[in-house]
């Protein structure tokens, strides 16, 4: 009996309970058939699942290398992102996880590169001893282009450059160093790699420059040192880099908690009071939104219900019960339960979507909240948003979409209609209604395509952005080589 | 002193105020003076088992016809001047009662107390109701029964063989197109887009699928998704305004949005007897609000809503259609652009005398 197992009603709950005791193929497995079987749903849920599977395959993976452990998300990604391509945010959590670890490699590898760059640098004087002449023009350039180590190239051992120091100390004090001395060090500093003057600007190690007698003399000592110590960084790197991983995950999981509340902050920026605010279906976000402005105005909420997919829910959410079949698999424990906006003082007109003309003259905000946003500005949302979006539009009323910046995908596709996803006919006609089941054919989508021309603003944990905008927020969170990941055939 | 009951919560919706009106659901408390057909069909209407504009307009002149039949003139008074006020009033009371008068119902209300008034005082009783219930005859014959099949012919040599026809809830006068259209062996499919909490699309949809049309059926949600595959659409009327807006079903308005972003035309098939003077702006100076219980769905989260502080619903009948969406109005008297509509009115008023 199912009531007797209980918890065995499969949601994103009992999959987080069970991912800490389940095999890790089991629970990619797991994920997969609840996505497949719809058990988990809707964005946010499928991010969380997403992002803790992805924190289990990380902590469970045998460390090698990078390039490893990125196939391996990529891999598991895939398989994810094909038990349910429409559900976006399952490819985008897989996106910045990947971009996460590439950032975190890159930080290493870099920290690896400045360690070999010094050591280079190390080498080059010592190559260059036998020739004094250009040993000395490198000590000049070097010396002016690094300001900060001023000082040091100041010692009693480099009086070699004193021609171009003098002229630049004596005006400056000798504590600030000269932003730009001479035409000389200009065009050696163009010649130097940025990143090799940046690290020697930070650098607490002394400047081999202004050792070089002792180069001279243990030149094969020098190196050997180095050589130890990058092979011990990169042994002790490779965990850090792990614990890295891992916590990046932990902060994307974090910012799935929090992304509601953050958007919430901004509502007041966007409320006057007295309002009259049209919304459409039910979410989270967007009630979360409106209760806080709701703390310090008084104003008059329209929802449309969201006829017959979603009306339960909006139902449910406007009376603020529990509607029957959606109070198991909606509720998590990371999801506490909302109080209704009538509560908070706010009156609630609950109205059929056909009403939406009718009342749209009316209306001052059009908040609508989404399933996915994609890179040009448009998103996908509870079927009837476009046409909300749309009278909006003719009636001049700004629409504002209410997202987490988790829901944004980078994927841009041409056809919007492989992105709809088409719903249970039986919820319009039942199925008793034998003749007409039999003859009629019966259409139920369960999203609409609404286009970036239709919305105002985007309102998201990062701010307020006009919807031409969105591309450059995917770029900051998506790497380019991240976006096809789940498209073996279209990487390079 | 007895504990007093909660003050019940005001549930209108401060928008829609001034259009809520109590709605009489049974013949309880209906005046002695209502006649029996009358009150049956009251009650029909407020159940929405007699809900077209012209299935009411006709369903009200029969009863008028029964009412006028049983009628006799007291001693010392004539007809034309105590049938209206004494007779007919009471009855007209009790069906606004019941559900708000449609347009159509007003126009051949006074269309009928004119008749009356015209009715000379020297004809006897038997006579002057003959030739009354004769003229609603003819009345309904020429504005409804003919007007319909002109309507319907005309409109069915805008569709073609491939059409995609999309419509919105259900009007007798398109199901009478599409019929006919099949009958006479052209080849279409149809689009059915219906809304809660009539469903009256449904009705269509299982008419046209009992004669083997293709009907594809979906909600108002589904509605951008269904536009571009349609061809043409096919919106019924509840009433045309004089600024040449078009009054229907709440939803007809998005269905010509949608229409008239996608490049579709639009054609109002809309008989005149529904033309008025009135004009629209917006669906909210005038409209009908219907009880809010309708909207709840049994054994859903809305069965205790009443008990919701500040939580109200909004049931609106009507919404207004600008008319710029509207590419042809297809009428008895021809086919016309929506600002022929006052022309057309003036028209058919002077016609009738």
């Amino acid at each position: 009996m199912p009531s007797v197992q209980a918890g065995y009603a499969p949601n994103l709950g009992v999959f987080l309970k069970a991912l800490k005791t389940q095999q890790l193929e089991a629970s990619i497995e797991h994920l997969i058939s609840l996505l497949k079987r719809r058990q988990i749903r809707n964005s946010r849920p499928c991010a969380i699942a997403t992002a803790h599977l992805l924190l289990r395959v990380v902590a469970r993976f045998k460390w090698t290398d990078i390039g490893k452990l990125l196939q391996r998300i990529q891999e598991v990604g895939q398989r994810l992102v094909e038990a349910q391509p429409k559900e976006m945010v399952v490819g985008n959590i897989v996106r910045r996880v990947l971009g996460m670890i590439r950032d975190e490699a890159k930080e290493d590898r870099s920290e690896d590169m400045s360690d070999t760059a010094s050591i280079t640098q190390i080498d080059s004087p010592q190559r260059e001893t036998s020739d004094p002449a250009p040993l000395r023009t490198i000590g000049v350039s070097t010396a002016t282009a690094s300001p900060l180590r001023f000082g040091a190239s100041n010692a009693p051992g480099s009086t070699d450059t004193d021609s171009d120091d003098g002229s630049a100390r004596t005006p400056q004090g000798g504590h600030r160093p000269p932003l730009m001395t001479s035409h000389t060090s200009y065009a050696v500093l163009n010649g130097l790699p940025v990143q090799q003057s940046m690290f020697n600007l930070l650098s607490a190690t002394p400047s081999p420059l202004s050792t070089p007698p002792q180069q001279i003399d243990s030149p094969q000592a020098g190196s050997g040192i180095n050589a130890a110590s990058v092979a011990q960084r990169v042994a002790a790197s490779s965990k850090d880099l792990k614990a890295e991983v891992i916590s990046g995950i932990e902060e994307i999981i974090d910012e799935l908690d929090q992304v509601d509340d953050q958007m919430a902050g901004y509502a007041q920026e966007h409320i006057h009071s007295n309002e009259v605010i049209l919304t459409h279906s039910s979410s989270t976000s967007v009630q979360k939104f409106l209760l806080k402005a709701a703390e310090k105005r008084k104003f008059t909420v329209i929802v449309a219900e969201s006829y017959p997919n979603d009306h339960q829910a909006t139902h449910a959410a406007v009376t603020g019960s529990v509607a029957p079949d959606l109070g198991s698999s909606e509720d998590t424990s990371l999801e506490m339960f909302l109080k209704p906006l009538t509560a908070a003082g706010i009156t609630v007109v609950l109205t059929t979507d056909a009403a939406i003309f009718a009342i749209m003259s009316r209306v001052n905000k059009v908040i609508l909240a989404t399933h996915a946003v994609i890179a040009n500005g448009g998103l996908i949302a509870a079927a009837g948003a476009r046409i909300i979006a749309k009278a909006a539009k003719v009636h001049k009323i700004p629409v504002i979409v209410v997202s987490g910046v988790y829901k944004l995908s980078p994927e841009y596709p041409f056809e919007f209609e492989s992105l709809i996803e088409y719903g249970d006919p039986g919820r319009i006609v039942k199925y008793h209604d034998g003749n007409l089941v039999d003859n009629l054919e019966i259409d139920n989508p369960l999203y609409d395509y609404v286009p970036p021309d239709l919305v105002d603003l985007y309102i998201t944990n990062l701010g307020a952005h006009a919807p031409s905008y969105l591309y450059r927020i995917v770029a900051d969170h998506y790497k380019p080589e991240d976006i096809n990941f789940h498209k073996p055939e279209l990487q390079f | 002193a007895t504990p007093e009951a909660p003050k019940k919560e005001d549930k209108t919706v401060e928008l829609f105020r001034h259009l809520y009106k109590p709605r009489v659901t049974s013949i309880a408390g209906a005046g002695k003076d209502v006649h029996p057909a009358v009150l049956a069909l009251g009650l029909q209407m407020s159940s929405y088992t007699i809900c077209g504009s012209c299935a009411r307009l006709v369903a009200t002149l029969q009863a008028f016809k029964k009412v006028i039949e049983s009628y006799a003139t007291p001693p010392g008074n004539t007809l034309t001047r105590h049938l209206t006020s004494h007779v007919l009033s009471p009855q007209i009371e009790y069906l606004a009662a019941c559900r708000p008068l449609s347009i159509s119902m007003g126009n051949a209300i006074r269309w009928l107390k004119l008749e009356i008034s015209k009715v000379d005082i020297d004809v006897p009783d038997a006579e002057a109701k003959k030739g009354l219930c004769d003229a609603i005859d003819v009345f309904i014959r020429e504005r409804v029964t003919f007007a319909d099949q002109v309507i319907a012919s005309s409109a069915v040599e805008k569709i073609k063989d491939g059409d995609v026809i999309l419509t919105y809830a259900k009007s007798s006068v398109i199901q009478r197109t599409l019929m006919t259209a099949h009958q006479e062996g052209r080849k279409f499919r149809v689009i059915v887009v219906d809304s809660r909490p009539l469903h009256e699309g449904k009705h269509l949809a299982a008419a046209l699928v009992g004669i083997g049309i293709e009907v594809k059926y979906c909600l108002i949600n589904g509605l951008s998704h269904n536009i571009q595959d349609a061809t043409k659409v096919l919106l019924g009327a509840h009433a045309m305004m004089s600024n040449g807006r078009l009054f229907s079903r709440i939803g007809t308005a998005l269905v010509a949005m949608e229409a008239n972003e996608a490049d579709k035309p639009v054609l109002v098939l809309c008989e005149t007897i529904k033309f008025t003077e009135r004009v629209a702006l917006d669906s909210i100076v005038h409209n009908e609000i219907a009880p809010a219980d309708e909207l709840v769905i049994p054994g859903g989260p809305l069965e205790k809503w009443g008990d919701v502080k500040k939580l109200q619903l909004c049931n609106l009948m009507y919404d207004v259609t600008p008319a710029e969406y509207i590419q042809m109005i297809v009428t008895e008297s021809g086919n016309v652009p929506p600002t022929s509509v006052p022309v057309l009115h003036r028209l058919g008023n002077e016609s009738q005398g």
